[in-house]
């Protein structure tokens, strides 16, 4: 078997291919995720982003202080589509509330629905 | 495929034996299995380790985390595809099958991908051009792409729950569960929810919904969602309280040695979990590998010797784990756990708003001296080592966090669920 490191065993992301993804300047777990497809698989990042955290850190790429994980999003365990189809229906039609809505202080108007 | 070497061992002689009662098919082959088993604990019972190939350059896979965060162990069970092997409790006449086999049996001609590609594999170019090649190329992807086929029928319905109560736990380990106690004492409507089956925490008398993963956390619906039940009678659990509780743990993540993913490769934690679980020891040569704060007191609680992980060069075999080369030379093992700093799961709370910091172990849950770490439809907090608290310490976290939702709760009354 050919020896590999790996960082993320979902997607087989090595650490030489970090290393290639920082070789062409990218530097952030965001970044390195977009290209490398690390994170992307069934585990959603569960396994590997501490040890590209560290990874990162060790290279001198980004400071403990400033870095974030990427964006976690539904689902974070295994659901069918089936089930999250039936969420739907129990939560009432896609009403996405904007972003800006959950941040707005209490008695300011929510914006309407529209995207601006 | 079934190795004979078991890598479980009863910890009283004649004990095991009689345990195993029941049978779970694996690839058609019977395998005795008991009442605390898990399919992947099940499998080790017999020394399989490799139930899949990796998706890019087709090395043989296996378990690795056994406490279903990680998703190399997922196999078919009765029809299903992509069920978690290591946390999935044994039912008897349980047929379990390998995903995404190219042959049904005999070897798999793509794990020649891992030796013809020894350099890496660069998908943004990989068989991109000339057309042709892209062509085939795209007919192999397709044909291994994803992860198993469709069920062989179609999904049960869903039966919809809805839950309003004062206080959600998310997680019923220790902060979980010590805050579920105070805040029931305290006359509190409080839901308490887990992932798992009761045989993975600490014997307790309270109510709580086992096997009820939480999957979403919808601020701008005002709705967290949980899916329960067995596979043929599925409960779709939404929730809308007052208070939300986060008490997720912490988890094992992957250390970086070559050939760290080589199948009887285990997460250090993750596998004295599963000893405890059910009651065996190991019955192969094992290494813990990691830094010796973290390693050693796991090496010692594993009956395991230790190998610092700088002192490690790689983890030798050819589909199983065999030995270790080190500075000092080769060492032979049946097993390899590496072992990191536990670090925090905060996935639900960040879907939830919360903000993380890094805390060199993990990204934790930023919270503020009472516990909150967000406001929404519901005020959120946090305990416990999702937090960054360390294990000993957890269970008092909760109990603090859970006298300041009660007092929350006791300044607004009527902020109440009914």
């Amino acid at each position: 078997m050919t020896q590999r490191m790996f960082i993320c065993r979902c997607e087989d992301v090595t650490v030489a291919e970090v290393d290639h993804a920082i070789g062409i300047g990218l530097e952030s777990v965001e970044e390195i995720k977009r290209y490398t497809g690390l994170g992307t698989g069934p585990c959603q990042g569960k396994e590997c982003t501490v040890a590209l955290v560290h990874l990162l850190l060790d290279r001198g790429r980004i400071t403990a202080s400033a870095v974030q994980p990427f964006t976690a999003r539904p689902p974070a365990e295994p659901v069918t589509l089936a089930e999250l189809a039936s969420l739907a229906e129990l939560t009432g039609p896609a009403e996405l509330a904007a972003p800006a809505e959950l941040a707005s202080p209490a008695g300011e108007a929510p914006p309407s629905g529209a995207t601006p | 495929m079934i190795g004979a070497d078991s890598l479980l061992r009863a910890r009283e002689p004649s004990a095991l034996a009689g345990a195993r009662r029941l049978t779970v098919f694996y690839d058609e082959r019977p395998i005795p299995a008991s009442d605390a088993d898990t399919v992947t604990s099940a499998l080790l019972g017999v020394g399989v380790v490799a139930t899949g190939r990796s998706l890019k350059y087709r090395r043989p896979r296996g378990p690795y985390c056994l406490q279903g965060d990680c998703g190399t162990c997922l196999v078919r069970i009765d029809g299903v595809p992509n069920h978690r092997a290591c946390t999935t409790p044994v039912r008897d006449g349980m047929r379990v099958e390998r995903q995404n086999r190219v042959l049904a049996g005999g070897p798999d001609p793509t794990a020649l991908v891992d030796r013809l590609f020894a350099s890496n594999i660069d998908h943004h170019h990989f068989m991109v051009r000339p057309k042709l090649v892209n062509r085939m190329m795209q007919d192999v992807a397709r044909n291994l792409a994803g992860l198993g086929t469709l069920p062989d029928l179609p999904a049960a319905a869903v039966r919809p729950m809805e839950h309003r109560p004062q206080v959600l736990v998310v997680g019923a380990g220790r902060s979980g569960l010590a805050a579920t106690a105070r805040l029931r004492a305290a006359g509190l409507e409080v839901e308490c929810l887990d992932r798992f089956d009761a045989r993975w925490s600490t014997p307790t008398a309270q109510a709580v919904r086992w096997e009820t993963p939480v999957f979403g956390i919808y601020p701008a619906e005002g709705v967290i969602a949980a899916i329960g039940g067995t596979a043929d009678d599925r409960t779709l659990h939404t929730f809308r309280p007052s208070h939300v509780l986060i008490a997720t743990g912490a988890r094992d993540v992957m250390v970086p040695v070559p050939n760290n993913d080589l199948p009887g490769v285990f997460a250090a934690r993750g596998l004295l979990g599963l000893l405890t679980r059910t009651d065996t020891a190991l019955n192969c040569p094992t290494i813990v590998v990691g830094a010796p704060a973290v390693a050693q007191p796991l090496a010692a609680r594993l009956g395991a010797s230790f190998v610092a992980v700088d002192d490690v060069q790689a983890i030798l075999g050819g589909s199983r784990v065999e030995a270790i080369a080190t500075s000092s030379g080769k060492r032979e093992a049946g097993c390899v756990a590496l072992a990191a700093r536990p670090a925090p799961v905060s996935e639900l709370a960040r879907q939830a708003g919360a903000e993380v910091v890094w805390m060199d172990a993990g990204f934790a849950v930023a919270r503020d001296e009472l516990g909150r770490c967000g406001q929404g439809p519901w005020t959120l907090w946090a305990c416990g080592e999702a937090c960054g608290v360390t294990a000993d310490v957890a269970a008092d976290d909760g109990l603090r966090v859970a006298d300041n939702i009660l007092a929350a709760v006791r300044s607004r009354p009527d902020r109440g669920p009914r």
